[in-house]
């Protein structure tokens, strides 16, 4: 897809090996079995988790990137902010 | 710790009266066996010599251990099983070289191995070039499958320490003086190599024990490299029958062998160190990260990475070998290959991203055709094929027991034509 | 005089586009398109005597009516494209050459080193082409080339423009591995920093594509490897080594409720998902940020496979398929989870 000319925002846990593969927008979730959840949380929690990463992903999708880049929920606009190339 | 390795060479093997060894020759009984291994988990169990040559196959192989002892009862042989939890890896251990306890059958999760004594799978193999006493069981009626594995796991051990308890009056076919690595001291201007092996720890049937006790939730550590001489490390990990590493293997291990080998002479053996195998990413990186910084503790140049298992183990050598290769040692990883058939896959599931270093341990894909076996042992048919077991069929190299051992012990590779 | 098939797609075959992507395969007698170079190339040693074309969206699905076309007219070899840098186009190329090699018909494709197809062609020849169809002319003379050399019995190597990973083949060494670690790792700490038994393996590293400017104003979609089917599984979506993917609308829904749709993943335990399929799926969240106008539009329907042992070669052509089909229905980005 990506060399398709459509950039894609790939949420996962097993971030080591999405770089690996070299997937170039990679937001990390906290476990395999739920990448867009979180059970240990209730209902309202785990919904602004959601959101939170949707909004990473976003973030991700409208970043420059040259090579794998792990992007954190929660955190997207501080590592957005520290150094990445924002387009 | 210094260890001496009192060495028997097993030459011929046989039933008899009573348990012995001399001139080479192991006499077992089948009565003291049968009672050694005897469990309530046990309904009975079945014993056979299978030695390199005959035609014959071994098939559901599940562990194997060399038969070794420190003395009478074992003198702390096999620590958390046969003898008390406590440290060993010094003193004196004899071994009956050339010799095996196997056990074989069918138990849960447990992928169906291979073993051939003659054609062309029985080199790839090390215990195609052993006598095998081969240990065939059935459960006794509503025992549970843990249980059943416990029983085997600990009767292979005290038999294999039984076996070996024959030998110790008599004179030995060589005397090894293994010399043990002194972590972080620097001795001369040599460089330190190591090597960090993986256990795969991943629960019941894909397990592997430290001192009896399960590694799973361990951290990395230093172990001396005697302490796998005398059992230590014990298996119970049943998947991948080509990457797995018996009992057998992690008392005579590779990498361990090798660096002993030349230590002193064009490297200093730096240190032993023992990792768990986790499921999750999260365990896995910290566990590759702790592995890293012990061995920077230990004063490492440079670090052979072992693993154990497919795919995702893959990601615990890379995750190592980064670590390692960020704090400035060297890292080389052993890596089988799953290359396809054709050889034409991506051969490596994982591969380190910084480091680079890697040596290949063979294609898992690769086709053998297997001739007709006279006799088999551990089951009636091989699943995989859905043919009786003696029968002649073509399968992966992946399931011959050992044959793309990651702990370095086999003699095949993939390289590019 | 040998005798040559040339396959090729729909596009360079004068049939159409993208609206005859999903034609063919058709059998026609002597070069065309792309072909009548080629032959004139090739000539007067040899002759293609027939052409074989497909639709790019059927293509690689249908590798076996194509090669048995191919077969029909008992060629001495086969050749494939160029395909340039076309994802489905060099996916067919590949996979037929691939075939035709397996059944022992001697056969090469021609394709860019960027080809998502260039892996699948397993141990046939492939050689380079140009970037684009621009560098036909170039491209026709290499192939040609490489065809010749192949028709004279010999093998193609990275002179005569090879490309492709060179198949990993099992030999026996003199030392154990254990040794040759040991070897490695003293040839590295003696400054030899390239020594390795393993090339890094070619995981088809993609370039980025460029950011979406503001997801604001494009159209985004869901996708995931998760294997959230409707219920019950009517369409037969694998637990693993997927097939095929599969495609749910989204229409007029804000929400996934549990009970209307189930994983059938088999690498996990999927009791999380089917309490909330918007553990797999970002439904909910996602329409939140279009009702505020932080995306600009959902596509209204989602893609889904099961990524468990699925092949890298069944895996890479959901993507090129995901990517032409997102193209044509004005998605510019996606969401792609995955467990």
């Amino acid at each position: 897809m990506e060399r398709a000319g459509i950039p894609t925002a790939l949420l996962c846990n097993l971030v080591s090996i999405a770089e690996r593969v070299g997937a170039p927008r990679i937001v990390r979730t906290r476990g395999i079995p739920y990448p867009t959840g979180d059970p240990s949380l209730d209902v309202d929690a785990e919904k602004r988790w959601r959101r939170e990463l949707v909004d990473c992903a976003l973030e991700a999708l409208q970043t420059e990137v040259q090579e794998p880049t792990v992007f954190e929920a929660g955190q997207a606009r501080v590592a957005a902010a520290a150094g990445a190339d924002h387009a | 710790m210094a260890l001496t390795r009192l060495v028997h060479q097993v030459r011929e093997v046989g039933f008899g009266q009573r348990t012995s060894f001399a001139d080479g020759v192991l006499t077992v009984s089948a009565d003291e066996a049968r009672g050694v291994l005897a469990d309530e988990a046990l309904a009975s169990v079945q014993l056979s010599w299978v030695s390199p040559g005959q035609s014959a196959r071994i098939v559901k192989v599940l562990d194997a251990v060399e038969p070794r002892s420190k003395g009478p009862g074992g003198g702390g042989i096999f620590p958390g099983f046969v003898g008390p939890a406590r440290p060993q890896g010094g003193g004196e251990t004899h071994v009956l070289r050339g010799a095996t306890v196997v056990t074989a059958g069918f138990l849960p999760r447990a992928q169906e191995a291979l073993v051939d004594l003659s054609g062309p799978a029985a080199a790839l193999s090390p215990l195609g070039a052993t006598h095998n006493l081969v240990v065939e069981f059935t459960p006794a009626e509503g025992a549970p499958w843990e249980r059943v594995d416990a029983a085997l796991r600990r009767g292979a051990l005290r038999l294999a320490a039984a076996l070996a308890e024959a030998s110790l009056d008599a004179a030995p076919d060589a005397v090894e003086e293994l010399p043990s690595p002194s972590a972080g001291a620097r001795g001369g201007d040599l460089p330190r190599i190591g090597v960090v092996t993986n256990l795969q720890t991943q629960g019941s049937f894909k397990d592997v024990f430290v001192y009896g006790r399960s590694f799973g939730a361990g951290l990395p550590t230093l172990l001396d490299p005697g302490e796998l001489d005398d059992g230590a490390v014990v298996s119970g990990q049943f998947g991948h029958p080509a990457l797995k590493n018996p009992t057998f293997m992690h008392q005579n291990h590779p990498v361990v062998d090798e660096l002993r080998r030349r230590h002193g002479n064009d490297v200093e053996f730096a240190g032993l160190v023992i990792c768990p195998e986790p499921v999750e990413q999260g365990a896995k990186e910290l566990i590759s990260l702790f592995a890293a910084k012990v061995c920077a503790a230990a004063g490492f140049d440079a670090a052979i990475v072992t693993k154990e298992g497919g795919g995702n183990a893959d990601a615990d050598v890379a995750l190592k070998m980064d670590a390692l290769v960020d704090l400035g040692i060297q890292p080389v990883g052993l890596y089988a290959e799953m290359a396809g058939a054709d050889g034409t896959g991506p051969s490596v599931v994982v591969a380190p991203e910084r480091a680079t270093a890697m040596v290949s341990t063979g294609n898992y894909d690769h086709v053998l055709h297997l001739p007709e076996m006279e006799k088999a042992y551990g089951g009636e048919q091989f699943a995989l094929v859905k043919a009786p077991a003696a029968a002649s069929f073509e399968v992966p190299t992946a399931v011959v027991y050992c044959a793309l051992s990651p702990l370095g012990w086999g003699r095949i590779a993939a390289r590019s034509g | 005089m040998a005798r040559i098939v040339h396959y090729i797609n729909q596009f360079f075959a004068g049939v159409g586009g993208e609206d005859q992507a999903g034609a063919g395969p058709v059998l026609l007698e002597g070069p065309a398109g792309p072909g009548r170079r080629l032959a004139e190339l090739v000539a007067p040693e040899h002759e293609i005597v027939a052409t074989v074309w497909c639709g790019d969206d059927v293509a690689a699905d249908k590798v076996d009516e194509i090669v048995g076309l191919v077969r029909s007219v008992d060629p001495d070899l086969v050749v494939a494209g160029p395909a340039f840098t076309s994802g489905r186009y060099g996916l067919a190329c590949a996979r037929v050459v691939a075939a035709a090699h397996s059944v022992g018909v001697a056969s090469v494709a021609s394709m860019h080193e960027d080809n998502p197809g260039l892996d699948e062609a397993g141990a046939a020849a492939v050689v380079a082409s140009g970037e684009v169809a621009r560098r036909m002319a170039p491209s026709l003379e290499r192939l040609a080339a490489g065809i010749q050399r192949l028709l004279a019995g010999e093998t193609l190597t990275a002179e005569d423009g090879r490309i492709g990973a060179a198949a990993r083949l099992t030999v026996v060494t003199d030392d154990n591995a254990a040794t040759r670690a040991v070897d490695l790792a003293l040839a590295r700490l003696g400054g030899d920093s390239a020594a390795t038994e393993i090339p890094l393996p070619r995981f088809d590293r993609v370039t980025p594509a460029a950011p979406v400017a503001d997801a604001s104003t494009v159209m985004l979609a869901l996708v995931s490897e998760g294997g959230l089917v409707v219920a019950d599984n009517p369409d037969g979506l694998e637990s693993a080594r997927a097939t095929k993917w599969l495609r749910y609308p989204l229409e007029d829904r804000d929400a996934l409720a549990a009970g209307d749709y189930m994983s059938v993943h088999g690498g996990f335990s999927t009791a999380w998902a089917n309490e909330d399929p918007h553990r797999i799926l970002p439904l909910d969240a996602a329409r939140e940020l279009e009702a505020e106008g932080a995306i600009g539009e959902l596509l209204g329907e989602y893609f889904v496979t099961t990524g468990n042992g699925t092949s890298v070669a069944n895996a890479r052509r959901f993507g090129v398929e995901w990517a032409a089909d997102l193209r044509r229905s004005g998605a510019r980005a996606a969401i792609l989870t995955a467990t």
